[in-house]
C-alpha cells in the first residue's frame, strides 16, 4: 500500500519536478548509450553506430530518449541477405512493450555493407535509469533462398518470408506486364496501382486497448456480437469456418474465428484479414486476426478455433465508424514445414481484397523507384 | 461582564490541521485552553483528518462517493455542532447561514484537495498502443515505447494485429529502403 502522509513533502517534491521541468535540458546521446548485440556468429557485423540526432531529455520524473541513429552493417556471409530484422529494446521498460524493425527486399551481396535507420521514442522512469538506454539485438536475417538465421524470438522468420513472397508475386506481375506490352503497358500498370493506392479506403490511425472493451451504461445498450462474413480462395490451404466479435460502441473486441486446414500439411500458423463495413457499404481493412496459439499445430483436415483479447477503436475522419458488417479472409498461412502461403494476385483481383488492401512493402518500393523515372523500375525489373 | 466569543467553525477546523496563519493560532490556541466545548470540536476535527488520511491509503477506492459522503458528514456535523452552539452563552448569533455556507464550501475543498493530494499514486493505468502522426507508440502510465519515421513522410501503410501488435511500413528517407516498423505489447 501506497501511505502519503507528509503533503507539505509531496508538494515540495512537486515544485521540485515542476522547476526541474522548467529548466529540462535536451543532452545529445552519446554512442555509448546504444549497445548493439550480434551473435559471433552472426552473418553480418557492425562497421559503424553514427547516433546522429540522438539524444536525451530529463524532464520532471522522467527521461525521454529521442534515438535517431543510423548503423552501417557489413554481409560478411556466402550468400545474399534479402531482409533482416531487428528488435530494438529498452531493458528499463518495464512494461513488456517490444519495438523492431525490419527492411524487408534487401539483395546485399557477400561482402557489401547497407545503411539501417533507427528512429525510436522512449519514456522511462529516472528511478530507473541504467546501463544502456537502448540496446539493439538482432532478430533474423534473410537470405535469397529463403534460408534463415537469428533467434526469432518475434517471428520474423515468417513475417519476412511473407513479405518476400508478396514481393515476388508483386514483382513478377510488373515483370509480365513489361514482357507482354513493353514500357508503355508498365507505365498505365504502375498508374493504376498509384491510383489503386491513392483511393484505397482507410480508417483513421489505429488504437488498441489491452483486453476486452470497456463497457459503460452508453454502450450497453449498443453491444452485440457481429459475425464473420468469408472471402474464400479457391486454392486457401486453409478456409475459415465461422467467427464473430463483439462490437461495443466504437470498438470492436475479442474477435475469434473458426478454420479448417483443408490442405494435406500440418499447418502452424494462420492469419485471418480482418475488414469492416459502414453504414454506406464500403468496407476497410481493420487488422488482421492471427492464431492464438504459439505452438499450434492444425493438423489436415482439423479445424481449430482462435480468439483474441484485444479491443480497437474504429473510426474514420475522427468519427467512430458505424459497423454494419464484418468480413474475413485468410492472409497468411504458415505450414509445420516453415513454407508460407499469401493469397495470389489472382485471388486479390478476384474479389474486393484488390482495392481494399494496402499495397505490398514491394510494390510501394518499386513505384518510388518509378517516381524516379521509368527506366530506374524497368532496370529493377530487368535484375535477375 | 465579558462575553466569551468562540472562533468559528472554519477557524476550529483549520486549527485541527495546523493551517492556521501565526497570530490566529496563537489567539484560537489561547481560547482551547478555556473552552472545553471548542477542544472537542477540534478533536473530532482531528479524527476527521486521521480518518481521511487512512482512507486514503487504501487504493482503488470510489472517491467521488467518498468526498460525497465526507461532505454529507460535515453538514451534519455542523448542524449537531449548531445544536451544541445554541447553549452557550452567546451574545450574538455570530454563524449565520451564510457564514456555514461558505465554511462548508471551504471545508470541502480543503477535503477534496487533500484527498486529491494524498490520493495513492501506482495506480494502475491503461495500456494504449497506437499509431501516430510520427510512429507507433505503447504507453502504460508514464512510460513510453515507440518507434518513430520523419514526421514529412507521407505514405505510410499501418497494420494492426489483433494479437496486440501495429506495424507501419514507409520508404526512409535516410537509406531510400521500404522500413517496416512494429510495436507490441
Amino acid at each position: 500500500m501506497v501511505k502519503n502522509k507528509n503533503t507539505p513533502i509531496r508538494l515540495l517534491g512537486v515544485g521540485v519536478l515542476s522547476a526541474a521541468a522548467a529548466f529540462a535540458q535536451e543532452t545529445i546521446l552519446p554512442s555509448t548509450a546504444i549497445k548493439i548485440n550480434l551473435p559471433a556468429d552472426s552473418p553480418v557485423v557492425l562497421l559503424t553506430l553514427d547516433p546522429r540526432d540522438s539524444r536525451f531529455t530529463a524532464r520532471g520524473a522522467a527521461i525521454m530518449v529521442d534515438l535517431d541513429a543510423l548503423l552501417t552493417l557489413r554481409n560478411t556471409g556466402s550468400s545474399r541477405i534479402h531482409g533482416i530484422t531487428l528488435r530494438v529494446v529498452s531493458q528499463e521498460v518495464t512494461m513488456g512493450g517490444k519495438a523492431s524493425m525490419c527492411i524487408p527486399r534487401l539483395n546485399i551481396g557477400p561482402g557489401e555493407s547497407f545503411p539501417i535507420h533507427i528512429v525510436q521514442h522512449l519514456v522511462r522512469p529516472t528511478a530507473s535509469a541504467s546501463g544502456p538506454l537502448v540496446e539493439v539485438s538482432l532478430d533474423g536475417v534473410l537470405f535469397q533462398d529463403l534460408s534463415f538465421y537469428g533467434p526469432d524470438q518475434i517471428h520474423s522468420r515468417r513475417d519476412m518470408i511473407a513479405w518476400e513472397m508478396e514481393a515476388q508475386r508483386d514483382r513478377n506481375y510488373f515483370k509480365q506486364v513489361l514482357a507482354l506490352g513493353g514500357r508503355a503497358r508498365l507505365q498505365q500498370a504502375v498508374l493504376l496501382e498509384m491510383a489503386r493506392i491513392q483511393d484505397r479506403p482507410q480508417l483513421d490511425r489505429p488504437v488498441m486497448l489491452r483486453g476486452p472493451a470497456a463497457t459503460s451504461a452508453a454502450t450497453v445498450a449498443t453491444e452485440r456480437s457481429e459475425r464473420f462474413a468469408f472471402v474464400s480462395f479457391p486454392d486457401s490451404p486453409v478456409e475459415p469456418v465461422d467467427g464473430s466479435a463483439m462490437v461495443i460502441g466504437d470498438q470492436v473486441s475479442a474477435p475469434h474465428v473458426q478454420v479448417r486446414n483443408r490442405s494435406h500439411v500440418a499447418v502452424r500458423h494462420v492469419e485471418i484479414g480482418w475488414l469492416v463495413k459502414d453504414q454506406a457499404g464500403r468496407q476497410y481493412l481493420a487488422a488482421s486476426v492471427p492464431s492464438s496459439q504459439p505452438d499450434l499445430q492444425l493438423a489436415a483436415g482439423k479445424t481449430a478455433i482462435f480468439a483474441q483479447d484485444t479491443s480497437m477503436k474504429i473510426s474514420r475522419k475522427g468519427q467512430p465508424l458505424d459497423i454494419r458488417g464484418m468480413t474475413g479472409f485468410v492472409s497468411q498461412v504458415e505450414f509445420a514445414d516453415g513454407k508460407v502461403w499469401v493469397p495470389s494476385r489472382q485471388n486479390l483481383d478476384e474479389t474486393v481484397l484488390r482495392s481494399i488492401l494496402p499495397p505490398s512493402a514491394e510494390m510501394v518500393r518499386l513505384i518510388e523507384l518509378y517516381r524516379k523515372g521509368p527506366d530506374a523500375l524497368i532496370a529493377e525489373l530487368n535484375k535477375p | 461582564m465579558r462575553v466569551r466569543q468562540h472562533p468559528s467553525e472554519a477557524a476550529l477546523a483549520l486549527h485541527a490541521g495546523g493551517d492556521l496563519g501565526p497570530i490566529a493560532r496563537w489567539r484560537t490556541g489561547r481560547h482551547l485552553k478555556q473552552c472545553e466545548t471548542c477542544q472537542e470540536e477540534v478533536a473530532a476535527f482531528q479524527g476527521m483528518r486521521r480518518m481521511v488520511s487512512e482512507l486514503s491509503a487504501v487504493p482503488e477506492l470510489p472517491w467521488n462517493r467518498l468526498a460525497a459522503e465526507m461532505q454529507a458528514n460535515i453538514r451534519l456535523g455542523l448542524a449537531a455542532g449548531e445544536c451544541v452552539r445554541e447553549e452557550r452563552p452567546m451574545v450574538f448569533a455570530r454563524f449565520t447561514g451564510l457564514r456555514a455556507a461558505i465554511a462548508v464550501a471551504g471545508l470541502t475543498v480543503v477535503v477534496a484537495v487533500g484527498l486529491f493530494l494524498q490520493k495513492p499514486s501506482g495506480t494502475k493505468d491503461e495500456m494504449v498502443l497506437r499509431a501516430t502522426a510520427d510512429g507507433i507508440q505503447v504507453s502504460e502510465g508514464d512510460q513510453t515505447l515507440g518507434m518513430k519515421h520523419d514526421a514529412g513522410i507521407k505514405n505510410v501503410s499501418y497494420s494492426a494485429n489483433a494479437q496486440g501488435s501495429i506495424g507501419e511500413s514507409y520508404v526512409d528517407p535516410v537509406t531510400g529502403d521500404v522500413t517496416m516498423t512494429r510495436v507490441s505489447w
